[in-house]
């Protein structure tokens, strides 16, 4: 891809389900196709760059749904968060977002994962559920899912790429307040 | 999949969907504002140019649109105008307000060298001094014009480096962006996310827990200022406060010889050169403060005179010392200051009781 340098990949939730996902599942092309299908292959978090798209510290891959998301030294645990995806224009809902945290045997680590996948209505659920059966080995497309994978740390809120005022700038921000205030 | 990736940025655009025009300061300024100062042709026109005194923020959200998609931040190149020409003050009033600078600038490195600095600024509604603030923000990227080196610029730069009068110093690139949540983030620990690793070494490598060699490069910035004008005796001048009470709360160990680990060997041999002609140029000052009329104080200075955009110490103004400020906002600010202040009561003490004013700080630098 050639893009000047600067442009990086930040898809909105909207993006990630409208642009990939949905395109995905209805068999169309992705343009870009950017985003690499890792199937369910049992990658470490930090085995992940290389194989997914990585973008800054983040790492995008499609997988398909399951219930069971393990990998080889550890799992994804759900932490009970479901985010519906609403389309901005319409607020329409188009997907759902399940964070997931992973587990290094019993422990948990810092990696989270973010699982977007389209809502069970929008594809027709008689129809997943008969190839879920097992009768025939179509893969079943609806259930294809974009997992974003990082590592959430201390610095990320610090992580000063200028979008955001640093928490110093913030408070010489508040002290200009007190300078006004001390004016004679 | 490059072959119809065509973006023109210009009306309407096409960005694939998914990506953003994102780019890190070190692109902002390597790249960027490299090419633009120099005159080089930029592939794609993704930062328009700007003339900061005509467009509000929320026009500059509107012109510098990159695509259709939805963005947090805008980018732009503005030409710094003098508000007095013979000042260094830049004049950033628009129609409906004016960009006040807050803070401190920050500075950029690239690979641990420095590259340029940010200053942060705030849009107030109205004129001063009676403006309400807004919460658009802009930073403004320079490129470090004090150091050049020739071994990182490519054979075209060199053509635009050697050619003096093609290249146009006058060039910063702004990103403008909203405010989030100014509570949050005054609320939450600060010293938690300073204290975090550096794990972002790879991007731009300065944040708050460089601290002190921010301190340390603001007061080499100050020295090779004052070089340049220490025989005007600007009142504007960034120099500490005489009568600041901390002067004897801190010991007057000199810290200067210490670069950050972090930053490695090259930004040390940086700080070693830059260390040369700033300590003449303090010499310099300092003997013209000798000899020259005590009249030159900070406190003679006509208050509206002061350029509240380059006074970095905000106890110029303040009845209260600067630990105390920053201290009430947060512990681990006032574990932060003690350092900075070190530094300038190093010099403080230097500056009116030593006889060599000197010694004591260069055997520290050795």
């Amino acid at each position: 891809m050639n893009l000047p340098p600067g442009f990086r990949f930040f898809p909105t939730d909207e993006e990630l389900v409208v642009h990939f996902l949905q395109r995905k599942a209805s068999l169309l092309p992705c343009h870009p196709d950017v985003i690499p299908d890792l199937d369910l292959y049992p990658y470490d978090p930090w085995d992940l760059p290389g194989k997914a798209l990585g973008e800054g510290r983040q790492w995008y891959f499609y997988s398909r749904k399951t219930q069971e998301r393990v990998t080889s030294n550890g799992y994804w645990g759900s932490m009970g968060i479901d985010e519906p995806i609403f389309t901005s224009s319409t607020h329409k809902k188009v997907g759902i977002k399940k964070y997931l945290t992973f587990y290094l045997g019993d422990s948990q680590t810092n990696w989270i994962m973010q699982e977007y996948s389209l809502p069970d209505s929008s594809s027709s659920s008689r129809s997943s559920k008969r190839s879920s059966r097992g009768s025939s080995h179509k893969p079943d497309y609806s259930k294809w899912v974009i997992c974003r994978v990082y590592e959430q740390n201390c610095s990320e809120e610090e992580d000063d790429d200028g979008i955001e005022l640093s928490c110093l700038d913030e408070v010489f921000l508040s002290l200009d307040d007190l300078d006004e205030v001390s004016l004679p | 999949m490059s072959e119809s990736m065509s973006i023109s940025v210009n009306g309407q655009s096409q960005v694939p969907p998914g990506f953003r025009f994102h780019p890190t300061e070190e692109e902002l300024l390597q790249y960027y504002l490299r090419k633009k100062v120099n005159s080089i042709k930029i592939d794609l026109d993704v930062i328009r140019d700007v003339d900061l005194n005509k467009l509000e923020p929320w026009d500059i959200q509107e012109i510098c649109k990159i695509g259709t998609t939805p963005q947090n931040d805008w980018y732009f190149f503005s030409h710094k105008d003098k508000k007095y020409p013979t000042g260094t003050r830049t004049n950033r009033a628009t129609t409906a307000g004016f960009w006040k600078a807050t803070g401190r600038d920050k500075i950029i490195y690239s690979n641990g060298r420095r590259i340029g600095m940010r200053k942060t600024l705030v849009f107030y509604k109205g004129r001063a001094p009676h403006g309400q603030k807004s919460d658009w923000i802009m930073h403004e990227y320079r490129l470090e014009d004090n150091i050049i080196s020739l071994e990182d610029v490519t054979v075209h730069e060199v053509v635009g480096i050697i050619g003096e009068a093609s290249q146009d110093e006058g060039w910063v690139v702004c990103r403008i962006f909203k405010k989030k949540n100014l509570q949050k983030t005054l609320n939450s620990p600060i010293g938690g996310a300073s204290l975090s690793g550096g794990g972002d070494t790879a991007r731009t490598s300065s944040s708050s827990h460089f601290f002190n060699d921010d301190s340390l490069e603001q007061f080499l910035e100050l020295m090779g200022r004052s070089c340049k004008e220490e025989l005007n005796l600007d009142p504007f001048m960034k120099l500490p406060n005489l009568e600041s009470p901390n002067s004897q709360t801190f010991n007057h160990n000199c810290h200067v010889s210490s670069p950050d680990t972090n930053h490695g060997v090259q930004v040390s041999n940086v700080i070693d050169t830059s260390f040369v002609t700033s300590w003449s140029a303090l010499d310099r000052l300092v003997a013209s403060q000798l000899n020259g009329p005590i009249s030159y104080s900070i406190a003679a200075v006509d208050e509206s005179q002061v350029d509240q955009d380059h006074l970095v110490l905000p106890s110029l103004r303040s009845p209260y010392p600067i630990l105390n400020r920053s201290g009430s906002y947060h512990d681990g600010l006032s574990q932060e200051h003690p350092a900075e202040m070190e530094l300038w009561n190093t010099t403080t003490s230097s500056l009116s009781s030593s006889p060599d004013p000197f010694c004591h700080v260069s055997n520290g630098s050795g």
